[in-house]
């Protein structure tokens, strides 16, 4: 018999993205002491939380996640507050502090809006690893409007190898786009004007991609620059590859399932330039 | 979760399938429900509702649970009968135009003779290439009262190293012209074959329109490529502001903690 958390893993390979987070839900009901397994291996949308002492938005994920409440990056507290949560270490809490404020800087380039959060925690190794969040949404201003967000989660270890570090990341974008009722063409004159039509196109989703790079280390802070640099890498590289699957790899299955052109006509064609070939060729 | 509740939560996941994978999604719904006896008795009505829904066509005989249940013979409504067996011919002329592999099954309307539903379905499964898509559509030909109502949904499921889904649906009222007929016969079935055609044409074209609009606005306002200033960030720069603006503020940038 596999493994069930692979068969719950697969599961939520096939099943719609749109539907993840209520999927996930049954499944933790359904067998509630996989439930941590689960929610450490399956990405979901990341939800915005507000920080009470700063007034500032930061994003909540597994990793930031103690019992039911969540520790925002800008103050180090939680909410619920908690007595005893898990923070980094003082050492490390302050690089978190820095990467926070660089990666602010890197989404406003970027994304031009949206939210960002960086978290660390020490590893029983010596080395460190860290998650950066970043999420943008789109919502229109009327319900025919293109609607859509974008969640990337960047997960990373970190190890000092004397002035080296080596670095492993695993990032997971998700993207979701709706539109609706835009197929609807409207009436041309002299068209039959007594028609209906109207409907949405959904597309969603998340892949994920790995990578394992070494870099010098001059201080501290070197490791900010250091993910930074890769996962800025990683984010371009990874979007031309959503648009590529996004716009290009479904558009192709829908060509390849059914053809605007007459393929009656076309295949008659062929035939006849065959006969022609034929026939001059005599 | 009670084991009624388990059942319930393993059809919601088997209607979910995507095309082509509700044997996989069974395989892994065994797995975690791990009691084949109350799962087999337990999910057959959501099997067989996908499959409906799906308009998955069955092999007669089929095998396994994909299989045609009861089979019987059904005596043809002989006032029907007639117009049925043109849409059919006009059906399959237009599937072979315009379907690489598709199925289409033509039947009057439950209690009617003047009703009738075209349903068509095309599946494209490429588990080697990670793929799978599905187009169907369904039409209920009114004639008494001159109306076509459509429907239109596509499936398309990519999931090499991700798990990406196109889902559309699309619905089509129109109005049929007094020429169309069940007397007409050939001539008047082909032309609801025409009107469905124009219809499918025109929607597979506006999709295209839908790519280059989500492509243009949504995708390009979610994240940019590259930022304003044309080129990667300088990420000693992005570091230096910061400790710049920390030296400069006798309170620092980051807060209190």
């Amino acid at each position: 018999m596999a493994d069930l958390v692979d068969s719950m893993l697969d599961l939520m390979r096939r099943l719609p993205p749109t539907h993840v987070e209520e999927n996930v839900a049954a499944l933790v009901a359904m067998c509630p002491d996989y439930a941590d397994d689960l929610l450490g291996s399956v990405d979901q949308p990341l939800k915005v939380l507000t920080d009470r002492a700063t007034g500032k938005d930061y994003l909540a994920c597994d990793y930031n996640r103690d019992g039911d409440s969540y520790r925002s990056p800008w103050s180090n507290e939680y909410d619920p507050p908690l007595e005893d949560g898990t923070v980094p270490s003082p050492k490390l809490r302050k690089l978190e502090i820095t990467a926070n404020e660089a990666f602010d800087t890197y989404r406003e380039m970027y994304y031009e809006g949206g939210v960002s959060s960086v978290f660390l925690w020490d590893l029983d190794d010596g080395g460190f690893a860290g998650v950066v969040l970043l999420k943008k949404a789109l919502s229109p201003a009327s319900p025919t409007e293109p609607a859509g967000s974008w969640d990337s989660i960047h997960v990373f270890e970190a190890a000092e190898r004397g002035r080296q570090a080596h670095y492993k990341l695993t990032s997971t974008i998700m993207l979701q786009m709706v539109d609706r009722n835009a197929p609807a063409a409207p009436a041309k004159e002299g068209e039959q004007v007594d028609a209906k039509r109207e409907g949405e196109v959904s597309l969603s989703g998340s892949m994920t991609r790995q990578t394992e790079q070494d870099w010098p280390l001059q201080d501290q802070t070197s490791h900010i620059t250091n993910t930074g640099r890769m996962i800025e890498e990683m984010e371009i590289k990874m979007r031309n590859l959503l648009q590529e699957v996004y716009f290009g790899k479904t558009r192709d299955v829908v060509f390849d399932l059914r053809s605007i052109d007459d393929l009656e006509k076309a295949r008659r064609q062929r035939e006849l330039q065959k006969e022609l070939v034929g026939f001059i060729k005599r | 979760m009670n084991p009624a509740g388990r059942i319930q939560a393993a059809s919601k996941f088997l209607l979910q399938s995507p095309p082509g994978e509700i044997n996989d999604v069974l395989n892994d719904v065994r797995n975690i429900i791990s009691d084949d006896d109350s799962l087999q008795t337990g999910v057959l009505p959501a099997l067989r509702e996908y499959n409906l829904a799906q308009f998955i066509t069955a092999d007669v005989p089929g095998h396994q649970h994909q299989e045609t249940s009861d089979a019987e013979h059904v005596e043809p409504d002989e006032e029907s009968e007639a117009f049925r067996s043109a849409l059919e011919t006009a059906s399959l002329s237009y599937l072979s135009a315009h379907y690489h592999d598709g199925v289409t099954s033509i039947f009057p309307s439950p209690g009617s003779s003047t009703s009738f539903i075209v349903q068509i379905v095309a599946n494209k499964y490429n588990p080697s290439n990670f793929w799978s898509g599905r187009w169907r559509s369904e039409y209920v030909i009114d004639l008494d009262a001159k109306q076509i109502q459509g429907k239109i949904f596509l499936s398309v499921h990519y999931y090499e190293q991700g798990n990406v889904q196109l889902s559309t649906s699309h619905i089509i009222s129109l109005a049929l012209p007094p020429a169309i007929t069940a007397p007409g016969g050939a001539s008047s079935a082909s032309k609801v074959l025409a009107l469905i055609e124009a219809e499918e044409g025109k929607y597979q074209a506006s999709l295209n329109d839908v790519y280059a609009e989500m492509g243009e606005k949504t995708f390009k306002g979610l994240r940019r490529a590259l930022p304003m200033t044309r080129s990667k960030l300088d990420w000693d720069k992005v570091l230096g502001y910061k400790l710049g603006a920390e030296l400069t503020s006798s309170k620092g940038v980051f807060g209190t903690s």
